[in-house]
């Protein structure tokens, strides 16, 4: 398997309750994987200690040829895990312009190579023109492209993605979802995403993981996990 | 617990800070370590004779600035917040600039105005031929230094109570106006019960103030803590006494703290940040309107339009005498060691700050704690601890030096490095909390994007933190270079022989009964400090978010 996350767990400091407990999972290359919850319920921590913006207290994560964390305390930093990370509203750099943004994470890279990685990344999104723009000069969902431009331009081995559509009206939110799909398709990046929207998971995901309270409540393809839960869901409406 | 709770890893910002803090709190360890060893025969005598009034005299001004800043400082903010009336835009700022005036100025112009050949005697004897007797004039005595403290300090408990106001109390006032509540009982039974912890943070800034004043009180000749303190330095050279007063000043300030943190309980108030939510002011009309304006106009032009009139006429008459070539050099003293000390203050702020906030654990938590301790501690308190610390250090040095067979040519306690030390201990804390609020503002999201691409906490901070907090860096900057120019207790303790700054200028022509002469190093010091502070009232009131 390419990545192998087995028995993870993490507490923030003064909640007695574990935030995250006995979470697993296992990718193939190239898959894209939902985990779909409910707020609260841990998913943002989950991408979180996959990150490695948080350290867990228990549990291992492989991803690759490279431990992220294992037996002993082992903790690869976060830089130096290769990851490509958008967040939630997006972080694009507000001092820098769009260029800037997609190339920061191309520093070790030679300069012929990050001007073409970038207009390739620029190409892949579609905003060739917009490279001289500043992040407030953007819409939302141009917003979120670029982020997305700036997560990929590294080619990381795995991509995370936080709740990318809920900051989108909803009409927006469809369209660049099928952009997103398409773009990861075509890049063959492993993703992982965090969603709370049900749709989101059916329409972009391989296989989705439904958490609840910090664990897992269930893993399957999008057709088993979600048919379920809309059965479970109407009971009492008929009943 | 784990190990990385404690002391998390943070490569090698952790151990920086950490030096750091230590660096700053020696000073303060030094004195408590001292304050408990046997005393000296001066120590017996002070305690015996002197120790009664200095307390008396300490406690009886501090209190009462205390009780008379809370009475105009929230009188006026509830005026500015909730009344309509003319001139209330430009009073809204105006009432603030009182505090560009350090108090020991305020005391010399007062004084100089109120004297025999001073403005207000001159004009009562030929315009209405009046001659009083001198004692209705005198005002160096405890109700006037009691009267400069408030008039001068008030601004802390009307900015602080003002911005609350506008912040959090909005919605509860106004239901006690839509409830029926009349505005003298909606004052008292409202306004003043919600907002009492930000009273009591802005009144406790005042006592600190007073607590740390030197040029008042030893210029009206009130025998307090710092002019204890100052006395058994200079004139009798006597440290452990003066350790041993600075401890008890210090037990004052602890108490001070205790009280205040009881009074107001858990919550935090800061007069920069402010989410402006305005109360919707009502019109005042007839006398009520009248009395408004005079209260409010009184007020500003005795804490602000009255001396700064008196300071730059006296320093208009004397200029060709005062402004010379040693004059200049007076300002380059004062500039260089606020410009060399406030970015020494803001460097550390930013390290700190940063260490705080890339870690959560014990030794980050305590080391954001101990870097703001400095500016509740007295100047004359800060000024005894690094004197005592620097020769101990000198004489280590000395012992070492001799040990090696080479004699000591490196003396560090009459070097200005003495001084400038001390002004980062006791400014810190400004510089700091405008860095970490520089912080919260931003967050951690463009800091943790910028590591899942790939950069180290170190690269991010200077590709990303930095550029972001420009603004915190700036403010902070101004802060602390403005509080230092108008210093007074630390700099004349600290500086070396000869060693003349604006402020030290100012005291000394001002003792030397030639207040006139040094009314220009005065309203140089008030202006720079003036315009400081219009910029920032003009900043914070623009602020969009
Ligand atoms: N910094 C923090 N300190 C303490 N507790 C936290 C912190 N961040 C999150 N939590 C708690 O951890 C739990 C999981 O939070 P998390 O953000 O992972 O949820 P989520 O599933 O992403 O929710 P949402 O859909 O609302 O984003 C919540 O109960 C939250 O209160
Ligand atoms: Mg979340």
């Amino acid at each position: 398997m390419y990545v192998n996350i087995s028995d993870l767990c993490f507490d923030y400091p003064g909640t007695k309750q574990k935030t995250v407990a006995d979470f697993f999972l296992h990718m193939q290359e190239g898959e894209v994987i939902s985990i779909l919850g409910e707020s609260g319920s841990g998913k943002s921590t989950i991408l979180r200690l996959i990150a490695g913006l948080e350290q867990p207290c228990k549990g291992t994560i492989k991803v690759g040829e490279k431990v992220f964390c294992g037996a002993g305390g082992a903790f690869l930093p976060v830089e130096k895990r290769g990851l490509g990370m958008v967040f939630q509203d997006y972080a694009l750099f507000p001092h820098m312009t769009v260029e800037a943004n997609i190339t920061f994470g191309l520093k070790r890279w030679k300069r012929s190579e990050r001007k073409a990685r970038l207009e390739e990344m620029l190409g892949l999104i579609s905003m060739e023109e917009y490279k001289r723009r500043y992040p407030y000069e953007l819409s939302g969902g141009q917003q979120q492209r670029i982020a997305l431009a700036r997560a990929l331009a590294p080619k990381p081995s795995l991509l995370l993605l936080d709740e990318p559509f809920s900051n989108l009206d909803a009409h927006l939110q469809q369209r660049i979802r099928d952009e997103l799909r398409e773009t990861i398709k075509k890049t063959g990046t492993t993703t992982i995403f965090v969603t709370h929207d049900q749709e989101d998971a059916r329409v972009l995901a391989d296989r989705i993981v439904m958490v609840k309270g910090g664990t897992i409540q269930q893993v399957g393809k999008a057709c088993e996990v979600l048919k379920e839960t809309v059965t479970k869901q109407r009971v009492p409406v008929e009943a | 617990m784990k190990w990385r709770h404690v002391f998390p890893k943070t490569t090698g910002w952790g151990t920086v800070s950490v030096f750091l803090v230590t660096l700053l709190i020696l000073p303060t360890i030094f004195l408590m370590v001292r304050v408990f060893q046997p005393a000296s025969e001066n120590w017996k005598h002070i305690r015996e004779f002197m120790l009664k009034d200095y307390m008396v005299d300490t406690l009886t001004i501090a209190f009462w600035t205390g009780v008379f800043s809370v009475a105009v400082g929230t009188t006026l903010a509830w005026l500015v917040s909730a009344y309509q009336f003319p001139f209330r835009k430009t009073l809204k700022w105006a009432l603030l600039m009182p505090l560009a005036i350090p108090p020991y100025i305020g005391a010399y112009t007062y004084h100089g105005m109120l004297s025999y050949t001073g403005v207000i005697q001159r004009t009562l004897r030929d315009t209405f031929q009046l001659d009083l007797h001198q004692k209705y004039f005198d005002i160096m005595h405890i109700p006037g230094a009691v009267f400069i403290f408030t008039i001068f300090l008030y601004p802390y408990v009307y900015a602080i109570t003002r911005a609350f106001f506008a912040s959090q109390a909005t919605s509860l006032i106004e239901n006690a106006r839509i409830l029926g509540s009349g505005s003298l009982r909606t004052f008292f039974k409202v306004v003043l019960p919600v907002s009492r912890a930000a009273i009591v943070a802005g009144v406790s800034l005042v006592v600190l103030e007073v607590l740390n004043d030197y040029g008042v009180v030893s210029y009206f000749g009130i025998q307090t803590f710092s002019t204890a303190i100052f006395q058994t330095w200079f004139s009798f050279g006597d440290l452990d006494a003066a350790i041993k007063l600075a401890g008890i000043l210090m037990g004052i300030v602890i108490l001070v703290l205790i009280i205040e943190k009881w009074l107001r309980g858990r919550r935090k108030f800061s007069y920069s940040t402010t989410k402006v939510k305005p109360l919707k002011p009502t019109e005042l009309y007839g006398w009520k309107k009248a009395v408004a304006v005079g209260y409010a106009g009184i007020i500003f032009i005795l804490g602000f339009l009255l001396p700064v009139i008196q300071l730059s006429y006296w320093a208009v008459l004397t200029f060709d005498q005062i402004f010379t070539k040693a004059f200049v050099s007076y300002i380059w003293n004062s500039t260089f060691t606020a410009g060399v000390s406030a970015v020494m203050v803001v460097v550390v702020a930013i390290l700190v700050a940063n260490y705080t906030r890339m870690a959560r654990g014990i030794v980050p938590a305590v080391t954001a704690r101990l870097t703001v301790l400095g500016y509740s501690i007295p100047g004359a308190v800060v000024a005894v601890g690094v004197i005592g610390f620097f020769i101990f250090l000198d004489e280590q040095i000395k012992k070492i030096l001799a040990a090696a067979g080479a004699s000591p040519a490196l003396m560090l306690s009459t070097s200005i490095f003495m001084l400038l030390f001390a002004y980062v201990i006791r400014f810190m804390a400004i510089g700091y909390n405008s860095i970490e609020s520089g912080f919260e503002k931003v967050g951690m999201k463009f800091t943790e994007a910028s590591r899942t691409l790939g950069m180290s906490w170190t690269e991010t901070f200077f590709r990303v933190d930095l550029k972001m907090i420009r603004p915190a860096i700036f403010s902070g900057f101004i802060l602390v270079f403005v509080d230092i120019l108008k210093e007074l207790p630390l700099t004349l303790i600290l500086r070396p022989f000869n060693f003349e700054t604006l402020s030290t200028m100012a005291y000394r022509y001002a003792n030397d009964e030639m207040i006139q002469e040094s009314a220009l190093a005065s309203i140089f010091i008030v202006m720079v400090s003036g315009i400081a502070m219009y910029i920032f009232h003009i900043l914070i009131e623009k602020e969009p978010n």
